[in-house]
Formats: structure tokens, sequence, C-alpha cells
């Protein structure tokens, strides 16, 4: 999943002063189950917004606030339409992909982001969030029992541990697992320590052409027919 | 997908949830002949509101003083709080309400609006509800009374220790005042005769007074007296000579009310007989319990055979007996040891094994089994056409509670009768809440003993007939109603299509309730919510609301109010305070607070700080609050966690105006850890400082605007 963070009200306050309409648009898949941009902290942002308007009385703003199931596909974002003509700006609390896609979609618009888009991961406990994966493209996590030493290890190192493990912890971190430590604990579990014996050649890192796409259908050539 | 209720762009504060009520029928609402809404009352005794209760106790009760006092409170038998500790002693706080609340100030009237005439035979609890509520109706009523004093059972069969007599004259001077007619000192012999007075229909409510015969030799010698008689005897004000030793025989509440009444007597040696043991003794346990502290004694697993009259003594020959098989009535049919018969002497011999009703044959009604009438059990009709029946002349010897309930019903069904229509159906009945608490649930609640009211000490109540029971002091009611653990109004997920199913609600119950089902959702089980309200404030989708939202919409009400109220004063407000309801603010050192709050000083009253939400405290500030703090119970409140899940709340806003630059201070919260830690110190330090920062700000303006005019001036 997605996790994002919302950024500090003030960041937020300057990012707006020049449009007097906003609507806050909220999102309900990812940056919901993150806490960063659902309609609770949708809510929350308008009310803080309003504070420090009200608080710098020059300035004079009309908020207005709705969240869609998930800003980063188009159908979505369509019923909102006539309400984002009315106003001069939107503040998105969606990820990246979410005010991209809004951006798209409403040319004419102003479109702000609200949240920090952080990384791919997972809840530890509630309201603790940790980074499991960098979307490299190329996963190795067969070969180091499901725990990913290009994200979870500091130095991204593909044949660990490096000798600044210490006691089970990173170097850079003492309270962080050294993650060549969870690894090998793993395969050892698994009895799969011949694959921690192995070398990994490093990975390739020439450039990848970007943006990815990924299509899940082949190209057809149009045949004959009704396509012709 | 999207639906109405997210689409929020003309949001209105306090109109959130559209107003619905989801919450289910709690257990002892059900158990209850009355479905009194015992979850309310009890929850509005916890907030200290005495008054507030007293009205929703009467809306359910014509009778609330004497339920009071004498109600068998099957709610108590059915109460969930057993599966954690031990259940509510709701009776008790009922008593609690009625007295503080001002119940003897209230005044009824009614206004006839009907010319049909009804009579009302007997003058019992069914007959005085069923007055009650006819009169409410608009029907004139006369109540017919073979006794010189109205109350039937109530007055001729309860003992004045257990229902003071100026109780039950109170509810029956109220409803003097409300037009019935009352005719004492009339038996009504013929229902020919009523028809022939005018009245268009008759209640018959005769009750149960004819005592069950032993059926042994010996019983009509002098000294054998029968329950009802000997208890009728006492309460109409006679002393009867009992003697010093007196055998009750008989396991019901009638028997333990005749042996408690032969102690008051004066008997010396009070003995209850009875043919089974104690677990199957019909009798209240804790009526059980107060008559053997005042020295009655209990022989169990004994009957009488025979009863012989020698020299003013009467000898009583005893049989053991053993339980056998199970008998029609569930309980284990005792059988008499053969041989195991003795002789015991006694001065008086008191039967109390059963009333039954005495219907004279001149009504010309069918009688069915144990001599009742023979009614129909949802018209209440007899066998002639405008007879109505109800009470222990219907059911045999029963609760007050049912009888009252029986009352209300008939009064409804003579309505539906004098206006020619069928019965309406029931009022909208709310689903009923099933099922056990989980263990683990039940394991994660509070646990809090019961506290029972003060009962006078049994030497001194043994003397006379004085109450035995206490009423309950202020901090021990609402104590006791902070207990109740609010079954079926917990929370729910009213946005199914809203949930992200982020597990939020999973992870923050603090009883283990909302689990995720085998189709990945999210089900918050409504039989084992506490209502605690954290998962509603957490909820990152505001997709999770209580079953009856009252008490979280009201915070945005009560902000709405202040509002409002300090834009017509032009005076913005200085300090906001969350301030929770229950227990310390009822009664406690915070009381004091919030009762002489001063001037710019605002409460909202919550319903338990853990509804308050971190943009009701952002709204507090927009409002023009210099300062606001949240107060609760802390670690007294009768829930789990919610004073670390409200200080998330204040962290999260305090986060908030750092980065607007107002300053973090502003925001105070005050949760006391311990009972003898007082807030109320803490607080007016906080209240000065924030008062000392107004004044400040308005200095500053007066000088800026001083020296303004001066520039312009100079």
């Amino acid at each position: 999943m997605i996790v994002a963070e919302q950024k500090p009200v003030d960041e937020i306050e300057r990012m707006i002063v020049p449009y007097e309409r906003v609507l806050i648009l909220g999102c309900g898949t990812c940056v919901t189950v993150c806490n960063a941009g659902g309609e609770r902290e949708v809510s929350f942002l308008r009310e803080a917004l309003q504070l420090a308007a009200a608080k710098n009385a020059g300035e004079s703003h009309v908020f207005s606030e709705y969240t869609v199931k998930r800003q980063c596909d188009e159908e979505f974002l369509d019923p909102i339409a006539p309400q984002v003509e009315t106003v001069d700006a939107v503040l998105s609390l969606g990820c990246g992909v979410g005010v991209q896609s809004l951006a798209a979609r409403f040319p004419d618009t102003v479109v702000l982001p609200g949240v920090n888009t952080s990384f791919l991961g997972m809840a530890q406990e509630v309201g603790i969030w940790d980074e499991r994966c960098t979307a490299c493209g190329d996963c190795r996590l067969d070969e180091t029992a499901g725990i990913c030493p290009i994200t979870r290890c500091t130095k991204g190192i593909l044949n660990g541990p490096c000798a600044g493990t210490k006691n089970g912890k990173c170097e850079v971190n003492k309270e962080m697992d050294c993650a060549w430590i969870l690894i090998y604990r793993r395969l050892e579990r698994l009895g799969q320590l011949d694959k921690m014996r192995r070398y990994y050649p490093p990975r390739n890192y020439r450039p990848i052409p970007r943006p990815r796409r990924i299509r899940a259908f082949a190209k057809l050539a149009p045949v004959g027919g009704n396509h012709g | 997908m999207l639906t109405s209720e997210t689409q929020k762009t003309s949001r209105l504060p306090g109109k959130r949830e559209p107003a619905f009520d989801h919450s289910l029928m709690p257990p002892c609402q059900a158990a209850c002949p009355l479905h009194m809404e015992i979850r309310e009352y009890i929850d509005l005794i916890a907030q200290g509101k005495v008054m507030e209760a007293l009205r929703v106790i009467r809306e359910g009760n014509p009778f609330p003083s004497i339920c009071a006092y004498v109600c068998a409170h099957p709610c108590e038998e059915n109460c969930r709080r057993a599966q954690v500790d031990n259940p509510l002693a709701i009776r008790a706080l009922k008593r609690f309400a009625v007295e503080f609340g001002g119940d003897r100030m209230i005044q009824l009237d009614a206004e006839t609006r009907y010319d049909q005439r009804v009579a009302i035979v007997g003058s019992g609890p069914a007959g005085l509800a069923c007055a009650y509520y006819l009169r409410k109706l608009g029907y004139p009523v006369t109540i017919f009374e073979a006794y010189l004093e109205l109350g039937g059972m109530l007055r001729v069969g309860i003992p004045q220790y257990r229902l003071p007599r100026d109780v039950l004259d109170t509810e029956v001077e109220r409803l003097i005042r409300m037009g019935v007619e009352i005719r004492t000192n009339t038996r009504v012999v013929s229902l020919d005769l009523l028809f022939d007075m005018g009245y268009k229909a008759i209640f018959l409510t005769i009750g149960a007074h004819q005592s069950l015969r032993l059926g042994i030799e010996g019983e009509d010698s002098p000294g054998v007296v029968d329950g009802a008689t000997f208890l009728r005897e006492v309460n109409l004000g006679l002393r009867p000579v009992i003697g010093e030793r007196v055998a009750v025989v008989g396991g019901g509440n009638v028997a333990i009310d005749a042996a408690r009444t032969a102690v008051r007597l004066g008997a010396k040696h009070v003995s209850i007989l009875y043919r089974r043991s104690r677990g199957e003794m019909p009798a209240d346990p804790q009526e059980i319990a107060q008559a053997a502290a005042e020295g009655v004694t209990f022989s169990y697993l004994m009957a009488p055979t025979r009863l012989k009259r020698t020299d003013g003594r009467l000898e009583v020959t005893c049989v053991r007996m053993e339980l056998g098989e199970p008998d029609a009535s569930g309980r284990r049919k005792p059988v008499p040891i053969a041989g195991s018969e003795f002789t015991e002497e006694f001065d008086t011999v008191i039967t109390a094994i059963g009333q039954a009703p005495h219907v004279p044959g001149d009504f010309r009604l069918r009688i069915g089994r144990g001599s009742t009438i023979h009614v129909d059990p949802v018209t209440l009709t007899t066998t002639r056409a405008g007879v109505f029946a109800g009470g222990d002349a219907v059911t045999g010897p029963a609760t007050v509670t049912e009888a009252l309930a029986t009352g209300r019903k008939a009064a409804f069904r003579i309505h539906d009768f004098l206006q020619h229509r069928y019965p309406l159906p029931e009022r909208d009945v709310k689903e009923m809440l099933t099922g056990a608490l989980n263990s683990k649930t039940a394991e994660a609640i509070r646990k809090a003993q019961r506290l029972e009211p003060v009962t006078l000490p049994p030497e001194v109540r043994a003397g006379d007939f004085r109450p035995v029971e206490m009423v309950y002091d202020w901090q021990t009611a609402v104590t006791e109603a902070r207990r109740c653990l609010r079954c079926g109004m917990g929370a729910e997920i009213l946005f199914q299509d809203k949930c992200a199913t982020c597990l939020t609600c999973l992870r923050v119950c603090p009883y283990h309730v909302p689990y995720l089902d085998e189709a990945g959702t999210i089900q918050i089980p409504a039989d084992q919510c506490q209502a605690c309200g954290i998962c509603v404030a957490e909820c990152p989708a505001e997709a999770i609301v209580l079953r009856k939202p009252y008490d979280r919409r009201h915070i945005d009400e009560e902000l709405n109010h202040i509002l409002r109220s300090t834009a017509e004063r032009h005076i913005p407000p200085v300090l906001i305070g969350f301030c929770c309801q229950y227990g310390l603010y009822g009664t406690g050192a915070l009381a004091g607070f919030w009762r002489r709050a001063r001037a710019g000083v605002w409460i909202v009253p919550v319903l338990c700080v853990a509804k308050v939400e971190a943009a009701h405290i952002l709204r507090a500030f927009e409002m023009g609050a210099e300062g606001v703090f949240v107060a609760g119970c802390g670690e007294m409140c009768a829930r789990e966690k919610t004073a670390f899940w409200v200080e998330q709340q204040i962290q999260k806003v305090r986060r908030v105006l750092t980065q607007l630059g107002l300053g973090a201070e502003r925001l105070q919260s005050f949760l006391p850890v311990s009972g003898d830690q007082d807030p109320t110190a803490a607080l007016d330090r906080f209240t000065e400082h924030i008062a000392a920062l107004r004044l400040q700000e308005v200095f500053h303006r007066e000088v800026k605007h001083d020296r303004c005019r001066a520039e312009a001036s100079g």
C-alpha cells in the first residue's frame, strides 16, 4: 500500500495563499488507511486551515471538502467535475498519483499536493507504518526469504550482512533491525541457508527507461471485419 | 461508488449524520414486563441527571415509586454485567432517581375526552395502572374496592417495611387528582349491576387473595392462619397475638413476608418449613438473606403432615423429604422419607403455600386452571362482552410489575374496544440484543463490584415496620450507574462503502470486538461492543457511528450554541472546555469547577472524552477561544483506554497549533490518574494563564491603537 504523510499545515497554508476557493479532496483508498488523506483528515485539515485563516485576519478562503473512493482513476473524478469548476484550486490529499490524475482530468484547474507520498509499506501497529518495497521492478524476494534487502538494508546490498551489523541491529540506527540478519534467521528456519552462501551479482543499475508502463493485453493488429 | 452521504461540500456542522437510532433493545428492557428504558435512565443517573432520569422512568411506568421499592427486578437477572462481575442494582438506582428526582412533586392531570365510563373492579397494581392509562386516554373511570383502602395486594399483602404506606398513598392521591372516581368498601357481586349502572366496559382485577389449603388434618384448628389473611390483618392495622414460636409453611415471597412480619410482631422463634431445598425456593434470594439476618430459621426438606391443638399449643407433626424426579414445574419433586416423622410445638402456624383468585359465581365467567379467569392473551377479553380481566386473577400470584404491565395493556385494549376497532399493533419494537459476551471481551471490561444500598442493621429493623433499605447517596448511585455496559448502543459501520478496511477499529478497540470476516469485511458485533466511542473517533474514513449517535452529535450542537451565544454578546469565548459528564463531574471534585464557570469560560459537556475529536478542538480555537482544555475521568473512567486515545487527539492538535505559531500550551488536558488527584487547582491556574493571554492581547491592541491615534494627530 502507498504510505503518505500530511504536509505541515503552515506549508499548506502558504501554498493556498493565492487561491480563494479551495476544494480539499480526500482519497478513500491508500491514504485513508495510512491516516493521511481520508475523510477524517480532510475535515481535520479544513478546520486547521480555517483556524489559520482566522488567525491571519487578512486572508479569506472558502473551503469545501469531498472524498472520492480513489483519485487515481478518472472515472471516480467525473462526478466532481461541476464542483471543481467552481473552485480556484484543488488541494489533493491523494498520493502523487492522485494529484497527477487530477491534474490530467482537470487541465484548467490548479491542483496542489496536501501530502508527501512517502513509500510502499505496511502498518506495524496502529499509527506506525514501515517501508517494505522500493518498486525496483526486479523482485528477488525468493532468494532472500521474503525480506527485501534493497528496501530494508540501509545500504541496499545484495550480499550481506556488512560489517556494520551489531547484535542484529544496523549501525545506522541502533533501533533498526539489520535486514541481512533477519534474512539469515529466516533462511535458517526454512532450512535454506545454502542461499546465503551463494554470490549474487550486482543488480543492473543501467538506467531503466522511465516512466515505466505495463501492458496486460497484447497489442493486437486490427484484422478486417468491423474493425477495418 | 459515490453515495450522497460522502458528499459534504455544503457541510453544516451538527448535521453530520442523519437522525436515526439503530440501537438494539438491551436484555434488561426486554425482561421488564413494562419494557422500561432502563439503559437510558441508568445513563442519565451516571451523569447525575436525576430529574431527566425520572422523566424517562415515568414515561414507561405509571407508579415508579412503588416499583422502586417492590419490583422483583427481572432486569437484574438478565443484566449482562453478571458475565463480568455482578449485575447492576437497577431497582435501587430507580429508587435513587425517584427520591432525588423529586417524584413527590410531580402532579398529573387528565382531561375527559370520551363519555363511555369504565369500571375497574379491584384496586391492586393492575387496576391502578389501568385507571391511570384510561384517565390519560380520556375516559371517566371508577375503581371499586372491597376493602377500606386502595392498593390491593400493595396495601394488604406487602408488608410496610418493604413498601412504606406514604409512598402508596402519594400515588393513589395523584390518581384521585387525575379524576379517578373511587368507591372503597364496595364489594362487587354482580357484573350485570355494573352494566346497568351505565359502565360500558369492566376491567376485573380482583387479585388472588384465597390461600391454598395444605389439605392435612387439623388445618382448621385455632392458631393456624393462612399467609394472605395474616398479612392482611397486620397491614390493615391489627396486631394478632401469635405467641413466641411461629412456623411458616412455604417457600415463596409470601412465606418470607409472613415470617419477617411475625418477627416484627415480637415472635422469638420463627421457622420457615419448606419441602424442597434452598436452591428450589422461589423467594427472592435477597429477601431470604435479609430474613435470615433478622433471625428467621429455615428448615428445608420438611413438610407438616398433621396439626393438633393441645393445651393452647399446636403440635405439628412433620416429615422429612428427599428430592426425586423433576415434576411439571421443572423442579425436583419432594418425596417423603418413610418413618422420618417427628413432632414440634408452635404457638402459631402460618400457611403460605400459594394463593388463588376467588371469582364470585355470579360473574358468570369461564374459569381456567387454578381458579383463574380465562382471558384471550392478546385482547384480555373474557367470555363476556365488555368484560376484561388481568393481574393475579388471571395469572395467579405474580409480580407487581407484571400486574402494572397488564393494567396498561388492558387500558389500551379497552380503548380499542370502546372505539370499535381492532387492536392496534404494538409500537415499533426494536430488535432485541441477544448473545453472551465473548470471554475475551468480558475479561477486558474493567471490574467494578456491585454497590448495594445500605440496609438498617437487623437488630434495629426487626423491632418495627420501618423500611429496611436506605436510598443510595449521590456518589454511590453515580458510581453504580456507571457500571452499565450500555448493551446494544455500540458502534456500527454505517457507511460500508466508505470503509477502507484499514483495520484501525480492530486495532484500537480495547475490548477486541471488531473482527475481519471471511469475506474480508470488518464486522462490529452489536452484542459485544461497549460503546466507548474510540473507534468512532479514530476511523480515518468516518465510516463508524454509534447506534445512538446523540452523544457524539451533541458536541457539534454545543459548539454551535457557544458560537451563537458569543456572537450575540460580541465577546469571543476565552476558554472552551470539553468536560466529561460522568462520574467526577457529576459528583466529585470537578463539579465545583463546572458549576462556577466564569465569564468567558464555556463548557462543552461530553459523554466521555473519548468522543472528542481533533476537529472539535480545532473548531473551538477557530471560534476565537484563547485556550481549550479537555477534562475527563482519566484512569477512573469506567471504560478502558479512553484517556490514552483522547491524549492522541490532543497531541495531533498541539502539532498543528505549533505549526501555526499559536503555541501548544493553549491546549491542556486534565485526566487524573488516581482518585485522590484533584485537577481543580491546575484547572484554575490554566484558566488564569489563558485569561492573562487574552488581557495581554487586548492591551497590545489598545496601545497600538493609542499610538496610531497619537501619530495621526501629531
